[in-house]
């Protein structure tokens, strides 16, 4: 077989060292599609008419804003671009897979959230948006909360504030790794030419790929919003006030 | 028995009883999730927006485990023990 479970392209770049070229390559194409789009979203708005994909955008931004008004009140104002732009870049990134770069030789394809270097990044840049955000706001007297109720609870919340970024990654990185992963699966099925009695399995099972392509685009959509959502609700968690 | 036969045995039953527990938890646990969802939009009808939200919220978080238990399940499976190969070495 001759795609692995979890292969990258690896190459050994000056100064960083050993690199996934295949997710750095895919993310930069997947930035410059997305900022390309956005740019011409956002100079549509000098034409007098409003457009489908004017709509689509707003109903977006509308949406997620909502969410972070209502989680952090008037102080979450200067986060809304942030997770806009948090959303649709996950978005982007996770519905990437679709495309079968890699089948025609290209050192690119495939989602970049398949891959633990993508996903822990964007978690760790959360956890630090959000400790850097209580302290500004807080003081040193946010790091109190560890201690609370009992002092003797500091490493069971130590562990738990930890562990946050850990389950957010692991969470993003297993459900579109598992995506790709039944595509592999099914596609082994199918070389192998499975017989039960006179009938052929593989041609049976061919059909199924079809309707994984519809599971992956859902997990892909419904996690991107759970990813922006856990931050939006971790961080009104450490900025609201003390209850 | 050989050990090859024996190893792949094993594995198949750990991928059996994994996948056992995490579709027996995630499916109780979607249960319960919609169940209450029901029972909410039921007494409080012009709340369904939120209450839907806060559905796909939860069932999204819940499906992560099951999916990650898969996923260490097919490791397990086709790279750690490598039951496809062992098995095609013990067709021969």
């Amino acid at each position: 077989m001759k795609e692995h479970i979890g292969y990258h392209y690896t190459a050994v770049w000056p100064v960083v060292g050993s690199v996934h070229t295949d997710t750095i390559y895919t993310t930069w194409l997947v930035m410059a599609v997305v900022l390309a789009l956005l740019a011409s979203v956002g100079s549509s708005y000098r034409r007098p008419r409003v457009g489908k994909t004017q709509t689509v955008f707003e109903g977006v931004i509308e949406y997620i804003a909502d969410l972070v008004h209502g989680s952090l009140g008037k102080s979450g104002e200067p986060f809304v671009p942030f997770f806009v732009a948090l959303f649709i870049f996950l978005f982007a990134l996770n519905q990437f897979g679709v495309f079968p770069f890699k089948l025609f030789g290209l050192s690119i394809g495939g989602s970049p959230t398949a891959d633990l270097n993508t996903t822990v990044p964007y978690a760790f840049l959360i956890f630090v948006l959000i400790q850097v955000v209580a302290v500004r706001k807080k003081g040193v007297a946010y790091f109190k909360h560890l201690a609370q109720p009992f002092p003797i609870m500091l490493p069971i919340n130590l562990l738990e504030e930890s562990m946050r970024p850990v389950t957010l990654a692991a969470r993003l990185f297993f459900n579109i790794f598992v995506g790709e992963l039944l595509f592999i699966i099914v596609a082994s099925i199918i070389v192998q030419g499975v017989m039960i009695g006179p009938f052929n399995l593989s041609i049976a099972v061919a059909i199924v790929p079809f309707f994984i392509q519809f599971f992956n685009f859902f997990v892909g959509t419904v996690q991107a919003f759970i990813f922006t959502l856990l931050g939006v609700v971790y961080l009104s968690l450490a900025t609201g006030d003390e209850h | 028995m050989s050990s090859e036969a024996l190893i792949a045995a094993a594995t198949i039953l750990a991928f059996g009883i994994i996948i056992l527990g995490v579709a027996f938890g995630s499916a109780v646990g979607d249960g319960i999730v919609a169940s209450k969802a029901v029972e909410a939009i039921a007494r409080q009808p012009e709340a369904r927006p939120n209450i839907f939200l806060f559905m796909f919220l939860g069932i999204g978080v819940l499906e992560a485990f099951p999916i990650i238990g898969l996923g260490l399940g097919f490791y397990l499976l086709l790279v750690v023990a490598n039951v496809p190969a062992l098995l095609s070495h013990l067709a021969k």
